[in-house]
């Protein structure tokens, strides 16, 4: 990638800025890109969805998973397992782009580099929560708990976001390092802790349906860090993908 | 009032484990040191060729 | 390489005997605490290194932003200088803290707040070094590497607050609530105080030498490249 031709687009990113109608839809299709090369292949998905279920499944022997333990671990598991499946997605998703030069095609591209950054985020929170929308039903019907509390909902909403944020920044990071897959999760994990931590908590208050007040810092938190991150990765993402 | 407890053996531990870990430091600091300066000696003979 | 500046040497001794009169102020001059005894004598080494590894760390950042504006690469070498010698400091913190925890708490480790965000602190800083060392080139290395030093540091205060709202047994030293009531004496106060100021000397040192190390090593990377060519 160091023979790139082209060096026409290392001006700094605000004099390529479009109006922002063209960021908005340079987003979008970034974003729809991922999503329909993804409906045809179904390589990413099929994977997470697989590994997500056989995390499930692990869990469930090294566990014990017997009706007290249940009410204590379940959102443990559950987060566990999204974060475990993330980082596979989040890992593919930028491997993708690598491999097939994509991203040097999108970095020549006439729009603001934080549009990639935005777009690959979305299209990695939409295979997130594809996976978790499958994922709670299957833990549902297996453990027999019921996971359908808006609450919860909310919850891994906010999750999702805020792990998926840092994750894209830290994927595209490193996809161009010699180590690759391996170093995705060592870089994030870490760092992701404040919002598995919050995470965790938050489900496990509204599984047990304590009152909002208990909750409510954790919900607050996970707010905080998914607005904070945001607006770093927006920051910082040129500088992780300049040429 | 409870006597003190003997805990010197602790004591002893902690600045023993500084100790050790300040000396491998300081010693992976001297090691470097001394394969960058063989390094450069080295180069500095090749170019001179 | 030119040999060491005349200041540089003149710091080695100074923290030299710096590091032995803090020890022998520890040993000797503090008085033994009564429910705690000796063990509580590895508190001043303690409370030293991990406030100089924590402004290490920050030192880290702030260089990892300078080096983002400027694109000069002396400021990853300053950078991966701080991060390495806090690194170091901040094991040591985590080890005497074990060890002190041990008689006094009866466990070695404990999911405390302080704790674990040291544990995880620790765990970004080293995850910072196997991100540079699958990185070749110098430039990229530096960049990626500045990225991930503002996210460790933004991520690490975060953690903190996260898990803060456990309850806490680790005892707060400075602050509100402060020196009152853990009933620390005049002289052990003064035995504090000194180590901070003594591992700041000695952090400064061990930084210039490690600066200069950084420096040397990039000297070696362009002889060696100019040899290729």
């Amino acid at each position: 990638m160091d023979d790139r031709p082209l060096t026409a687009d290392r001006k700094s990113p605000s004099t390529v800025r479009r109006p922002s109608s063209g960021y908005l839809k340079a987003i979008l299709a970034i974003a729809w890109k991922d999503l329909a090369s993804e409906l045809r292949s179904r390589e990413l998905l099929s994977a997470m969805l697989v590994f997500a279920l056989l995390v499930i499944l692990i869990f469930n022997f090294a566990l014990e998973l017997d009706v007290a333990t249940r009410g204590a671990v379940t959102s443990g598991v559950l987060w566990v397992t999204f974060a475990f499946a993330g980082t596979l997605g989040l890992n593919r998703s930028m491997a993708i782009e690598k491999d097939r030069g994509c991203l040097d095609g999108l970095l020549l591209a006439p729009v603001d580099r934080s549009a990639i950054y935005f777009g690959k985020f979305l299209s990695n929170l939409a295979f997130m929560f594809i996976v978790e929308a499958i994922v709670l039903p299957v833990y549902s019907v297996l453990y027999n708990v019921n996971l359908f509390n808006p609450g919860l909902l909310l919850v891994i909403l906010l999750g999702s976001v805020g792990y998926v944020a840092v994750g894209t920044l830290l994927s595209s990071m490193a996809v161009q390092t010699r180590t690759r897959d391996v170093l995705l999760p060592i870089l994030l994990f870490p760092v992701a802790v404040p919002v598995l931590v919050a995470a965790v908590k938050a489900s496990s208050g509204f599984l047990q349906g304590l009152a909002f007040a208990e909750i409510a810092p954790y919900v607050n938190q996970l707010i905080v860090y998914d607005v904070i991150f945001i607006a770093v990765a927006f920051m910082v993402f040129d500088y992780v993908v300049e040429e | 009032m409870e006597p003190t407890p003997d805990t010197i053996a602790y004591m002893i531990a902690g600045y023993t484990v500084f100790a050790v870990v300040m000396a491998i430091y300081l010693a992976s600091l001297a090691v470097r040191f001394r394969r960058l300066r063989r390094d450069l000696s080295l180069l500095d003979g090749i170019e001179t060729k | 390489m030119k040999p060491q500046p005349l200041v540089l040497k003149i710091l080695n001794i100074v923290s030299a005997l710096l590091l032995a009169g803090a020890f022998a102020m520890a040993m000797w001059y503090a008085p033994v605490e009564k429910v705690m005894g000796a063990v509580q004598k590895v508190f001043y080494f303690h409370v030293a290194v991990a406030w100089v590894g924590m402004l290490g760390f920050l030192a880290a950042a702030v260089a990892g932003i300078i080096y983002l504006r400027t694109r000069d690469l002396k400021w990853d070498i300053v950078e991966v200088a701080a991060v390495e010698i806090s690194l170091v400091f901040f094991l040591i913190a985590i080890a005497l803290g074990s060890i002190w925890a041990r008689p006094a708490w009866g466990t070695y480790w404990t999911w405390e707040p302080r704790l674990t965000t040291a544990a995880i602190l620790e765990m970004i800083y080293i995850a910072l070094l196997l991100l540079r060392q699958s990185l070749e080139e110098p430039e990229k290395r530096a960049r990626f590497s500045a990225v991930y030093t503002l996210v460790g540091s933004i991520s690490v205060p975060i953690t903190f607050l996260s898990i803060r709202f456990s309850r806490t047994i680790h005892p707060v030293v400075i602050g509100p609530g402060g020196s009152a009531d853990t009933g620390m004496m005049p002289e052990m106060l003064a035995t504090m105080f000194v180590s901070l100021a003594v591992f700041s000397v000695i952090f400064v040192t061990l930084f210039w030498h490690r600066i200069r190390l950084g420096q040397m090593a990039e000297k070696v990377e362009q002889a060696r490249l100019k040899a290729m060519q």
